[in-house]
């Protein structure tokens, strides 16, 4: 039995309606309990900010494509490079680090949880191999079925339960955590070096829309009682004009589930664009912030782009293609059969770019002008939008509007007559951020029951203490310091344990993978369907029985087991 | 202020000395406590040299290192130099001038590969041989030398200047395959004979005084051009990569 | 006892449909496999314990003492060097990392002997690639370059390409034209439907050639580059523009040739070029076994693929100085560590002189070309046949291979586990 006493926490958590109370919180053998005893360690939290650990709920740090990545980029590895020291490892790179540098950078900040955005199903073995070296942080894998052959042909024969019992045996068999569609039949299309250029058009060969496969996955995703919702990279990122296209999108969300959101939209600051071509580009966080508003439905995160040098990567296949067109810069792409694409090209987002600039203001727009904060998480699709490692400053920008005033002078000028940003006098609070960087993600994964996102009694032990005083701090006034405290906690706390002290990691750690396994009745299991097994093997080149993830890779792990209604 | 350097013999001489602390700066401000590698273990300097120090120095130009001995091994001397004088006596190992700004290094002997890798300015001389990766770049990074005069006397390896984008490179003797491959601005000099020179540039300028044997086929052939009393056949390319290149030669041979 | 869906322990191909026949934990037989695999599988007599030179011979010695003379050696050496990995599974060299992270030495696989160049082009260009089944299902024009799949990776065609039935294909065979681009008739090129043969060195010129074509600048060229004729030039790339989906498969014939890492770019460029008018991917043949897995472990666990420096603490990375090769031949290591690979039959002799001056310890299950050199060789069991462990096939896809029979050996992950543990007690963590 350890026990831990945290006292004169200033605590802000508000799934617990805490705000700003000074507190102590006990901890016994990693979960918060109602008081311990006197040999408890104990850390004086000196009145300092605390908060339960951060949540990012979209973030690419392990797996095949964001390997390519470091692998493609010596340049961007020499750029961050630390040796070994006392319990951390040797880490490189600066948007694509290591998996230890992503883990320590990540606890520094005071990040114990985080949501990988895409996982190809086919290639889950090597995500969690690198989970297992991501040692700080739980994991979760959102596993992509935006171009998965049995799926779309469930979909085209309008077999929902079908549709429901493929994914579900997918889930389990790659021990995933989440559906993620991304630009849902595009990444098949781009098989043939093609696209979809609305939720309307037909993929190639399968006859199913965009708007269908995810109308389909989110009735699936009901059926089968998953914590997390479809989890959707919609359609024509990055074109301008998009921004009807994910309208559209939007309307397709009915509202089915009274305990998170039916749709979870990811990056949208990449899918608001209006305009007709790069010359006039402009924002329209106005209506999709207006859809929100009147969407509980549906969750966002923001996408936040940052000015200076960062890797994009996505399963967007096509959409890499269109980049790589632009900036002629090196590109990778790797498509996966029957499943789903992925593209990589190195960027530099540029405050002298009137498109880059625009990008910048959208996605501060979407926070600022979403009125509930549980619908719009802060995070920038890392590291596509910028590297997780400006969170600090996304902050300051968002609870000051000096700070953002002072930015925007030093955007391309023509920025303004295409934004509406500048007008946006909201400061975002304490407890805004607190929601959009813990509580909403855990609510919007579905994570808060098995103790994440909170501090009541029961929960993870998961918990950041940041060098700040709320009461003498006027984060208005003082971005710096905003900066400099969520740059670097005083004490990151997992699972009970100090983990990372004034960006010290202080042990080797061991994560949790948490991934799903919804149970379906044996009539319906994949593992018993003669006809998918018999196409499996037809047109994969693993066999069946090669293609399940073992145990093997899940050392410590969290299943979430479901009821599927089939 | 005049340092002077002598290296000691080593019992494992095949080591390299990674010995990036040689440079005008560092003895500018400090002299004592300097150390260097050999693998994994970090020595004094005077275990690898003999250091003589004489005299002030009221600037960092005002810095002259002198390197005696078998040199050969040693690594990374004068990168990031921005000013003052660094003469080798003899060879020089890998990385020799890298990243350097300002001031000037002179070889007397021949300088291993990656000389001036990533050089942004100041001169370096060598007045024996090159080796491979002159005047070059670094693994994925798209420009690689952008400033500043690398000047061979003898031959260079395989790809001298590539990636070249900015700056003045100049081989008196021959230069290995793929001389100013990838190259997008600057100028190379070749006095002597190469082969494939300038595959896939997208701009700056060659000239090769002697032969480019195994002549790149996609590079358009603009006509005859005296340049400097001298008759140049000039090309243009890239053509495979939209390259506005220019590139003279005085003989070539296409495989054909 | 048949074991069935057994994955081949053998080259980049990890097909995984073997069926294996076991009677009291031996192999009697192999089936579905090529004859490499067959030889892998049925393989040749193993060490049963470790071994120590002494003065003209060996001398059997325990692992305790085999595994102490390793860390010693590797805890002394200024600038030791661990080297092979591909052949062992991803699990033993994620150790391998730590250990060579410890000590601050050089870790570097068979890939600077092999597919390095098509690493370093990929880190100037990038790579448009895609997983095997993308080509089986849809490629109507595959293009092998440099490469004889046909010996080297026997079942390449007739798992991915020209022999294995294609979803979008009606008649798989028919319906596929294979181009083969080298410098002589190999097998392969004998059952192509088309054959460029290229003079040696002249790859270059020909693949810049093909993409001034690509780009509609076809009138430049000279009428015979580098031995092919323009117009079949041409005529295979109006053959790549019609494709559907064309795929372009490469080996050693091209990164080991004149140009080297450059004539990688240059394939690469021209498929991006080709991208534009339709879809086109490459892929590296790659050769050992799981040397792909000791890539991706390597780049996750220290940002590159290969030839990583540790002496200095942070990783330093320069193919051409910190690759095995080179710093052997340059004797710029003083101790080496070698395991799941054969430098004593690949390597140039003067790389192989320097392995014989310092101290060196092999880890293999047999005794190889290597053991020449070698001071101490410990035997260990098979990844693949009783060892079990990760490898990445050459697009990338991770499989787990299993045992087929029980191991009376250590496998690699205890072994190194075993030395990681005893340096990091010597270093007090």
């Amino acid at each position: 039995m350890t026990e831990l006493l945290i006292r004169n926490a200033c605590v802000i958590d508000p799934i617990n309606d805490i705000c700003g109370e000074i507190m102590d919180i006990a901890v016994r053998d990693g979960k918060i309990v109602e008081s311990v005893g006197s040999g408890a360690e104990v850390i004086d939290a000196g009145g300092s900010l605390t908060m339960p650990g951060g949540i990012d709920a979209h973030t690419h740090v392990c797996g095949t494509k964001v390997n390519f990545g470091r692998y493609m980029s010596p340049e961007d590895m020499r750029a961050g490079r630390t040796a070994r020291r006392g319990h951390m490892h040797a880490t490189s790179g600066y948007s694509v680090p290591t998996t230890y540098g992503t883990s320590y950078r990540y606890s520094a900040m005071g990040y114990t949880t985080a949501l990988e955005g895409a996982m190809a199903p086919l290639e889950a073995r090597h995500t969690h191999e690198e989970f297992a070296y991501t040692p700080l942080q739980d994991m979760m894998a959102n596993t992509l079925f935006d171009g998965n052959w049995p799926v779309m042909q469930a979909i085209h024969d309008g077999d929902i339960k079908r549709v429901a019992a493929i994914v579900g045996w997918t889930l389990s068999a790659v021990k995933g955590f989440a559906i993620k569609l991304t630009n849902p039949g595009g990444t098949e299309a781009w098989g043939w070096g093609k696209d979809v250029s609305s939720i309307r058009d037909v993929v190639p060969h399968f006859e199913v829309t965009p708007a269908e496969i995810i109308r389909a996955m989110i009735e699936a995703n009901e059926m089968l009682n998953l914590p997390h919702s479809v989890h959707l990279h919609c359609n024509c990122l990055g074109k301008p004009g998009n921004y009807e296209t994910t309208l559209e999108t939007f309307d397709l969300v009915p509202n089915t589930n009274d305990k998170r959101q039916s749709l979870y939209a990811t990056h949208v600051q990449f899918h608001a664009y209006g305009g007709s071509s790069w010359r006039d580009i402009c924002s329209r966080s106005e209506e999709i912030c207006r859809a929100i508003n009147q969407k509980p439905q549906i969750v966002m995160d923001m996408g936040q782009v940052m000015f200076g040098k960062t890797t994009t990567m996505t399963a967007d296949g096509p959409m890499e293609f269109n980049l790589y067109r632009l900036y002629h810069n090196k590109w990778s792409n790797h498509d996966v059969e029957l499943e789903t694409g992925s593209g990589i090209i190195p960027v530099y987002y540029n405050r002298k770019n009137l498109v880059n600039s625009i990008m910048w203001a959208i996605g501060l727009e979407l926070a600022l002008l979403t009125d509930n904060p549980w619908q719009c998480i802060l995070a920038t699709d890392n590291p596509n939008g910028a590297p997780f490692v400006k969170y600090p400053e996304i902050i300051a920008l968002l609870m000051s509007k000096r700070y953002r005033n002072g930015v925007f002078q030093t955007v391309h000028p023509d920025t303004e007559h295409n934004v509406p940003l500048a007008a946006l006098d909201r400061e975002l609070t304490w407890k805004e951020i607190a929601i959009m960087t813990r509580a909403a993600p855990a609510k919007a994964l579905g994570i808060v029951d098995i103790g994440k996102g909170h501090l009541g009694e029961g929960a993870d032990a998961d918990i950041a203490i940041y060098p700040l005083n709320i009461n003498e701090i006027d984060p208005a006034k003082a971005p710096e310091e905003v900066i400099r405290a969520f740059g670097q906690t005083d004490y990151t706390i997992k699972r009970g344990r100090v983990v990372c002290c004034r960006g010290t990691c202080m042990v080797d750690g061991e994560n949790t993978t948490i991934w799903v396994n919804p149970r379906i009745s044996e009539n319906h299991s994949m593992d018993h369907d003669p006809e998918f097994a018999r196409n499996f093997d037809k047109n994969y080149t693993i066999r069946m029985r090669n293609y399940p993830v073992q145990e093997e890779y899940l050392q410590r792990n969290l299943c979430i087991e479901t009821e599927a209604r089939l | 202020m005049k340092v002077t350097l002598e290296v000691r013999p080593r019992r494992k001489p095949h080591l390299p000395i990674e010995a990036e602390k040689i440079v005008p700066r560092t003895f500018f401000e400090e002299t004592d406590g300097l150390s260097v590698f050999r693998g994994n273990k970090e020595l004094a300097l005077e275990e690898i040299f003999s250091v003589a120090i004489e005299g002030e120095a009221a600037s960092v130009d005002g810095v002259e290192i002198t390197i005696l001995g078998d040199s050969s091994r040693i690594k990374r001397v004068g990168e990031y130099m921005d000013g003052g004088r660094i003469h080798v006596m003899g060879d020089i190992g890998m990385h020799c001038g890298n990243f350097m700004s300002a001031g000037e290094i002179v070889i007397d002997g021949n300088a291993d590969a990656w000389l001036g890798r990533e050089m942004r300015g100041g001169t370096i001389r060598c007045h024996g041989s090159a080796g491979d990766f002159c005047a070059a770049g670094y693994r994925g990074e798209k420009r690689g030398m952008r400033g500043g005069t690398v000047e061979v006397f003898g031959d260079a390896g395989d790809f001298t200047a590539e990636t070249l984008a900015g700056g003045t490179v100049i081989v008196h003797g021959n230069a290995g395959d793929l001389a100013g491959v990838d190259m997008k601005d600057g100028v190379l000099t070749i006095m002597g004979d190469t082969s494939m020179a300038c595959a896939n540039m997208s701009g700056g300028r060659a000239y090769v005084h002697g032969t480019v044997y195994d002549m790149i086929p996609t590079f358009r052939n603009i006509g005859r051009e005296t340049v400097g009393g001298d008759v140049f056949t000039r090309f243009a390319g890239d053509i495979a990569n939209r390259g506005k290149g220019t590139l003279f030669i005085r003989n070539y041979k296409y495989m054909d | 006892m048949k074991k069935c869906d057994v994955i081949c322990p053998f080259c980049g191909c990890l097909c995984d449909d073997l069926e294996i026949t076991v009677e009291d934990n031996r192999i009697l037989g192999v089936d579905n496999g090529c004859t490499l695999a067959n030889a892998k599988f049925m393989g040749k007599e193993r060490l049963t314990s470790p071994i120590r030179r002494t003065d003209g011979g060996w001398e059997d010695i325990n692992y305790d003492e085999a595994i102490r003379y390793t860390v010693d050696m590797l805890l002394d050496a200024d600038r030791p060097l661990l080297y092979g990995w591909s052949g062992t599974h991803g699990e033993a060299q994620c150790i391998g990392v730590h250990m060579c992270e410890l000590v601050g030495g050089i870790i570097d696989s068979t890939t600077s002997v092999c597919h390095g160049p098509s690493i370093l082009a990929i880190q100037e260009v990038g790579h448009p690639g895609c997983t095997l089944g993308q080509v089986k299902n849809r490629a109507d024009v595959v293009i092998y370059w440099g490469c004889n799949p046909l010996e080297a990776h026997p079942r390449h065609m007739s798992r991915y390409t020209t022999y294995a039935d294609g979803y979008f294909l009606d008649n798989a065979f028919r319906d596929r034209t294979v181009v083969v681009v080298d410098v002589r008739e190999t097998e392969t090129a004998r059952v192509a439907d088309e054959f460029v043969r290229i003079k040696q060195g002249g790859d270059y010129a020909v693949l810049s050639a093909l993409r001034a074509i690509v780009r509609g600048k076809g009138d430049m060229i000279p009428p015979s580059v580098a031995g092919v004729p323009r117009s079949q030039l041409e005529r295979i790339v109006r053959m790549c523009k019609d494709a559907k989906f064309g795929a372009v498969f490469f080996g050693l014939g091209l990164t080991m040739t004149k140009g080297k890492y450059k004539n990688i770019r240059n394939a690469i460029e021209l498929v991006d070029e080709l991208s534009r008018h339709t879809k086109f991917t490459i892929t590296p043949m790659r050769g050992h076994w799981n040397v792909y897995g000791s890539n991706e472990v390597f780049t996750w666990m220290t940002g590159y693929p290969y030839a990583i420096d540790f002496c200095r603490g942070i990783a330093f990375y320069n193919p051409g100085e910190t690759s095995a090769i080179d710093i052997l031949a340059r004797k710029e290591c003083d101790a080496c560590m070698i395991i799941g690979s054969d430098p004593g039959a690949h390597f140039p002799r003067k790389c192989v002189e320097h392995l014989a001056d310092i101290p060196t310890v092999v880890i293999d299950p047999v005794p190889t070309m290597t053991t020449a050199m070698a001071n101490v060789q410990i035997p260990v069991a098979v990844s693949g046949i009783d060892a079990e462990g990760t490898a990445y096939r050459m697009d990338g896809v991770p499989f787990r291979v299993k045992k087929v029979i029980e191991p009376t050996l250590p496998s690699d992950t205890e072994v190194l586990g075993d030395m990681f543990a005893r340096m990091k007690e010597a270093k007090g963590l």
